[in-house]
């Protein structure tokens, strides 16, 4: 992320980001809800569903392993609030500092190394803030990573379902939901590293 | 880390407050924010502080839209209230901020324009939100020469910035009074000092015990709820202010 907005520290970029991640956050929560369900109808139709229930236990480890990497998401961008912050604040400073007209040579002398600090503080800020937003897209490919998996087992669920006998049918509509479930979070995050790499 | 909770909810209309901050250093002073939703809309009442700014903004964005925040109310002009305003503004230029009168050529050094700020006269003034109205209350002279509370009569909540406020010692983190007696001697110095007159805060006491309010919400300090607002209210009759400085 090397545009300006993101190197004076652009808060409502952040925001957005945000938004996005506690959306993806509500919807994870969701496949939590979804998996227990499953699960209790699996134990329900027994022996039949054997698979069924293996896939639905799984679906909850992934579930549980999707909010910690979401909760991961939240403390980045905390992160990169505190640092935007952080930034503007600094660049308010410099600006008044900047405004002191230094015409003459003593003048210059005292000014030169207080802006020399101020930018040096700047740079390591605006460091900080590329580095947030870099950990910030690495996070998010590990979600989507896990978010295949979620996918894989999207599918196994569908296919165990066929073999529910009597079952079938709702073990089929459950998975469609899981399915369902994880395609939503999978395309909202896609979505999510598009706007990041503007 | 600041965290927002909420102590008010009726459909889309909320109170929140982004409560004070355990792991703060201790040489800033504790402060409580206030964030009043109506729909889409929302004030923050006394954002705060501007070395706070980011864990406000953060602890907000948790949880609401911060570009629901359409308006700033400052109860008066100390820097642990506004100082943090030309970085809100710096997030939505188009902020409004609410502010008496008497400050509104001092506050401007903090940030903000001609357009920022909504002066609000020594009367008080209606301040709506989204179609909820919201009343600034007078409490001049406490502790500022030019203050103002916050009414919302529909929730019945009042934000009394730096009236009642205590300065709790670590171990008292609750969120509301729970032993009033006990909590109140936090409280005491800190008005005997602050409030400067008399005459101001019968006047404050007076008026405010007509008002029906289920929750008094302070700056700083726990929050007082049901039958505590009242004995806070009785309390700060009783008390000699402008008392703290031995002769
Ligand atoms: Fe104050
Ligand atoms: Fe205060």
């Amino acid at each position: 992320m090397d545009s300006t907005a993101s190197q004076t520290g652009d808060l409502r970029r952040v925001v957005q980001a945000n938004e996005v991640i506690k959306k993806v956050i509500r919807i994870s929560s969701g496949v939590n809800l979804v998996a227990l369900n499953a699960m209790l109808i699996a134990k329900r139709s027994g022996e039949r569903s054997r698979g069924f229930a293996v896939v639905s236990s799984e679906l909850r480890v992934f579930s549980r392993k999707l909010e910690g990497a979401m909760t991961g998401l939240g403390a980045l961008i905390f992160e990169l609030v505190r640092d935007a912050a952080a930034m503007r604040k600094q660049l308010h400073e410099r600006h008044h500092l900047f405004n002191i007209p230094a015409r003459e040579q003593q003048m210059r002398e005292i000014m030169e190394p207080v802006l020399a600090r101020m930018d040096e503080r700047m740079h390591k800020t605006r460091g900080q803030i590329g580095r947030d937003w870099h950990k910030l897209r690495l996070q998010l490919n590990r979600v989507l990573q896990l978010c295949e998996t979620g996918g894989s087992l999207a599918r196994s669920a569908k296919i165990e379902a066929v073999y529910g006998g009597d079952m079938s049918a709702t073990l089929k509509q459950v998975a469609n939901q899981i399915e369902e479930t994880v395609n939503e979070i999978f395309s909202t995050l896609k979505l999510l590293r598009t706007q990041l790499a503007e | 880390m600041k965290k927002l909770e909420f102590i008010y909810e009726d459909g889309h209309h909320k109170w929140a407050v982004v409560a004070r901050d355990l792991e703060k250093p201790g040489f800033l002073i504790d402060t409580n924010e206030y964030l009043v939703v109506n729909g889409s809309e929302a004030l923050l009442a006394d954002p705060g502080g501007m070395e706070i700014f980011s864990a406000v903004f953060s602890a907000i964005s948790a949880e609401v839209d911060p570009c629901t925040i359409r308006h700033l109310f400052a109860s008066h002009q100390d820097p642990d209230v506004i100082s943090s305003l030309a970085l809100w503004l710096d997030f939505n230029p188009d902020l409004k901020c609410y502010l008496s009168w008497l400050w509104g050529s001092f506050i401007p050094h903090f940030g903000g324009t001609a357009e920022t700020f909504v002066s609000i006269p020594d009367e008080g003034m209606d301040i709506s939100l989204g179609g909820l109205t919201l009343e600034a209350v007078p409490a001049h002279y406490l502790h500022s020469s030019g203050n103002f509370n916050l009414y919302d009569r529909k929730a019945k909540i009042l934000f009394s910035g730096d009236v009642g406020a205590a300065l709790l010692p670590s171990g008292e983190d609750g969120l509301f009074v729970e032993n009033f007696d006990r909590h109140i001697r936090h409280a005491q110095g800190f008005h005997r000092r602050w409030m400067g007159s008399n005459a101001a805060k019968l006047n404050w006491c007076e008026r405010v015990s007509r008002l029906d309010i289920d929750m008094l919400c302070p700056q700083h300090g726990a929050i007082y709820r049901g039958e505590d607002v009242k004995r806070f209210i009785d309390w700060f009759a009783a008390l000699d202010v402008g008392s703290a400085i031995k002769e």
